[in-house]
């Protein structure tokens, strides 16, 4: 992140901020945080052991759960972990469920919604 | 016939409005027009923008916990279709809806309680911190009366003195 010197007096030769603001916009993807943070209270209890898929980097071995990523080893997997951006997920991660269409509903002044009872007990 | 509500605004979508999105995990994102679409898109989360009904129940700018509430929901079972149920349905409608109208009116004016004594308040402040914006402070030293509470009296007489000017 960052660059050379942002502030200098050539406009030209400024470094862009391009990257940073991608991380930032892929940051907060909605298309797939809700999905994530599912999988997350999901995973909370019981950790299985990872399927062998060959079309995956490191045969799939190598999973981050919160940036939803596959590495080709342990030490990338591991650097991956110190970066800003994984951390960042990782403290929203922490904070309130991301907004669904319940919430929506729920907001829009309708109640619950009412399935009727239930069928099967599982 | 359904009613959706929209994914970012929560307002009701009717059939033939708005577009829907589908995730490929089959989540779906209805939204009741092209702006919320948009916002969507640039990965805005509703409950941080202002306008959206999920920020104004966040931030109790309107009523949350209320039994009105109850009545329109989701209902993902069949019922028999009975003509008297459903003439009492729609008289009780009308009464719920009047009901709900009145206490939301309520929560409004309780929210906005004190909020005139407040503005005044402030702009009486702004009056007294700024008035050299208005009037030359040395002009202020010079006549004393030109002060804040004798204000109104004063502009009478600089009537008097531009008629004056014009003889």
């Amino acid at each position: 992140m960052g660059g050379k010197c942002p502030h200098r007096s050539v406009k030209k030769r400024r470094y862009s901020h391009k990257t940073a603001r991608r991380t930032k916009f892929l940051l907060m993807d909605i298309l797939f945080i809700d999905a994530v943070y599912d999988e997350l209270q999901k995973a909370d209890g019981d950790r299985k052991s990872l399927p062998v898929d060959e079309d995956l980097p490191g045969m799939g071995q190598y999973y981050c759960l919160h940036c939803d990523r596959y590495f080709a080893n342990a030490t990338v997997r591991d650097e991956h972990f110190k970066t800003k951006r994984h951390k960042k997920r990782l403290k929203q991660m922490m904070g309130p469920a991301p907004h669904t269409q319940l919430d929506a509903d729920l907001a829009a002044g309708m109640g619950m919604p009412d399935n009727g009872p239930k069928l099967m007990s599982t | 016939m359904r009613l959706e509500k929209c994914w970012f605004c929560s307002s009701t979508i009717y059939p033939g409005h708005g577009i829907q999105f589908v995730r490929n995990d089959a989540k779906i994102f209805r939204f009741c027009r092209s702006k919320c679409h948009k916002n969507f898109k640039m990965k805005r989360n509703p409950r941080k923008v202002k306008w959206t009904k999920a920020y104004r129940r966040l931030h109790g700018k309107d009523m949350t916990q209320d039994a009105t509430f109850e009545f329109e929901r989701k209902r993902n079972r069949p019922e028999r279709y009975d003509r008297n149920v459903t003439e009492n349905t729609l008289r009780a409608i009308k009464k719920i809806d009047k009901v709900r109208v009145d206490r939301e009116a309520r929560h409004h004016a309780k929210r906005m309680k004190g909020k005139k004594a407040q503005l005044q308040r402030e702009a009486a402040k702004e009056l007294e911190q700024s008035i050299h914006m208005v009037k030359a402070p040395a002009a202020l030293q010079q006549e004393p009366s030109l002060t804040l509470p004798k204000l109104k009296v004063k502009a009478p007489q600089q009537q008097t003195e531009d008629n004056r000017m014009e003889e």
